[in-house]
């Protein structure tokens, strides 16, 4: 007994990364460790960071769209609709029902490779190997779907403002369907392998818990939030491009750890596949690209007046002013700025635009879901054994060329 | 715990499950691709080497140096240089410079040429040990179009973002609304004076 109290134990500091296999990037944690259970838990981001947003206020807004394909680089397609949404929003540009359902197509396929991508790595982590390998499988053929639609598989620049960059063909349309028809089944498979295993069970469940409350006061979005019960989600709430035109449900989990957030994204497998279905079967014909749209050579000095400063407001940009035509130079610039969120497969994706009316953002800056979750890792691992850190950053789905920008 | 839960936990039923299913795959076609002697389908616009389309009558490049790809390029990685030509005084382009290391490959350059003159080749495998050779000039460019063209089995190259399906054409450009397809193969009379470049270029690899 006497040899027990003497033991005098002390709080071990280490670091997890920046070079680690297991924060899916360049994260560092400072961990403070009793034993094996984590005292303090210190994230620390920026090892990636190449200043996107400054880069985007020396480009014109067409100049500036390939930078978003790469900050989350796993889901580029998604990030660069979420810039032309905003950019359009800001430009007062109706995009054509066709590209539309492209773009919510492009949208959704991203959503399931990067959910795959997601499934894979986490389970890799938590030690699941086979579900890397089923996986993987699947989304070579979603980038293969990228490719038909625009020859390229990962930083795709797919779609531009006003539309997309190219009509996609009867071949994509065809595959895409046959997608929609095989993918459910693929989604058994990962379950099958990793749903019910007693392993993965005790390794997720209860794990890594966030009540409702504190999920939101962390500001989380995407499944990391739906997991905790909330079915906060930008496509439903403020509908962007085609998703008011689809049927789809928001799945939300109850208890809000690893395992409900795991569920949650498996769900979001079958929905995003079910709005892919829909969309193709509703697909209008038509042009991809607004009339109005400004080309790729967009001035950088003044914008021009629009045509038609009356043109219809869009459905979705009824929250937001339409701009006014700009002012004559010897008032100096008249600044409109504008937020627009979408929903990417990690939360949700904001653009804050300040324009002083010339063809070049002012400000741009991204609010990246991907940096306001790694502050949430903290919350979560703080009390938790080691091994469950690695569970917590798989949950909380993090790319850090977003979270760094 | 109901009867049938222990009989799961007991016999460790999930996992026989997923070891069926591993099982399953084990017989079924390999999905892998074994790279250097299989390679994946390209498909159309696939974005890989830079070249210059050889125009089939000039045999030289097409572009006008107009400044448009300069400009838009993100990465600001095209360099062109235009002179005055003293017989005429007409501009030609002197210097066109695309340092492919410093490219983001987003295909720009080829969607805003007015005249089809520039393009992204399903060329992917161009690895280099020096910096030096993956800065094309004007005459590397066209290189790349005769070695891209060389391997194409198809007679005539039309790109994809020459003229995107989809969008409006009338407004485009005159050069690129009248764009057909370019013959890959050299027009007969030229024959024998494109043949040598190609095998030089071989060796050097």
């Amino acid at each position: 007994m006497s040899v027990k109290r003497d033991l005098k134990t002390k709080l071990l500091t280490i670091n997890m990364g920046p070079q680690h296999p297991a924060t899916h990037g360049v994260l560092r944690l400072v961990l403070e460790l009793d034993g094996e259970t984590v005292v303090n838990c210190k994230p620390y981001v920026g090892y990636l960071h190449r200043g996107t947003e400054k880069l985007g206020e020396n480009r014109t807004y067409p100049m500036a769209l390939p930078l978003t394909d790469r900050l989350d680089y796993v889901s580029s397609m998604a990030n660069n609709i979420g810039f032309c949404v905003a950019v359009e929003r800001l430009l007062g540009i109706e995009v054509p029902e066709r590209a539309k359902y492209i773009r919510t197509i492009m949208a959704e396929l991203t959503r399931i490779a990067n959910h795959i991508v997601w499934i894979a790595t986490h389970a890799l982590d938590i030690g699941a190997m086979t579900v890397f390998l089923y996986s993987m499988r699947d989304r070579e053929w979603i980038l293969e779907l990228y490719e038909m639609a625009c020859g390229a598989r990962l930083t795709v620049t797919y779609p531009r403002i006003g539309g997309v960059r190219a009509d996609v063909d009867q071949e994509f349309l065809d595959h895409c369907y046959k997608f929609t028809e095989e993918f459910p089944k693929r989604v058994e498979q990962y379950e099958t392998l990793i749903d019910q295993n007693r392993i993965w069970l005790q390794r997720t469940k209860g794990i890594g818990v966030l009540t409702a409350e504190e999920a939101i006061n962390l500001g989380l979005t995407g499944p990391t939030l739906r997991g905790s019960g909330v079915p906060y989600d930008v496509r439903k709430f403020a509908p962007y491009d085609a998703y008011d035109k689809v049927e789809f449900e928001v799945p939300v989990g109850k208890v809000g750890d690893v395992y409900d957030r795991y569920r949650c994204r498996m769900e979001e497998f079958r929905q995003s596949n079910s709005i892919i279905r829909q969309c193709l079967e509703k697909m209008p014909s038509g042009y991809v690209l607004a009339a109005d749209a400004p080309g790729y050579d967009m001035a950088a000095g003044p914008r021009k007046k629009p045509a038609q400063p009356s043109a219809p407001k869009a459905e979705g940009a009824a929250d937001t002013p339409q701009p006014p035509a700009n002012q004559p130079a010897e008032q100096g610039p008249a600044f409109e700025e504008i937020y627009v969120a979408t929903e990417v497969p990690k939360g949700e994706l904001g653009f804050y635009f300040v324009s002083d009316g010339t063809g070049k953002p002012y400000r741009m800056r991204i609010r990246a879901p991907s940096f306001v979750h790694a502050s949430a890792l903290p919350k979560m691992c703080e009390g938790s054994l080691v091994a469950d850190v690695i569970a917590n950053i798989g949950t909380i789905d993090i790319v850090l060329g977003e979270c760094d920008r | 715990m109901t009867l049938k839960e222990l009989i799961k936990k007991v016999f460790f039923i999930e996992i026989l499950k997923g070891m069926a299913l591993t099982f399953k795959m084990m017989c079924t076609r390999a999905v892998t691709i074994q790279y250097p002697k299989q390679r994946r389908r390209i498909y159309a616009g696939f974005r890989g080497r830079h070249a210059f389309v050889r125009d089939p009558k000039t045999q030289k490049e097409k572009c006008i140096a107009c400044m448009r790809c300069a400009n838009i390029c993100p990465s600001q990685c095209i360099y062109i240089a235009k002179k005055k030509r003293p017989e005429d005084g007409k501009l030609y382009l002197a210097q066109y410079d695309i340092e492919a290391l410093r490219c983001i490959y987003c295909g720009y350059c080829v969607e805003v040429c007015p005249v089809c003159a520039l393009v992204l080749t399903e060329e992917y495998e161009y690895s280099a040990y020096t910096r030096e050779e993956l800065y094309f000039t004007k005459e590397k460019l066209l290189e790349n179009w005769d070695e891209f063209t060389a391997k194409l089995k198809e007679d005539t190259y039309f790109n994809k973002f020459w003229r995107p399906d989809g969008i409006d054409h009338s407004k485009l450009p005159k050069g690129k609304r009248e764009q057909g397809p370019v013959p890959t193969r050299p027009l007969p009379i030229s024959e024998p004076e494109s043949s040598p470049e190609k095998t030089e270029k071989k060796e050097t690899d």
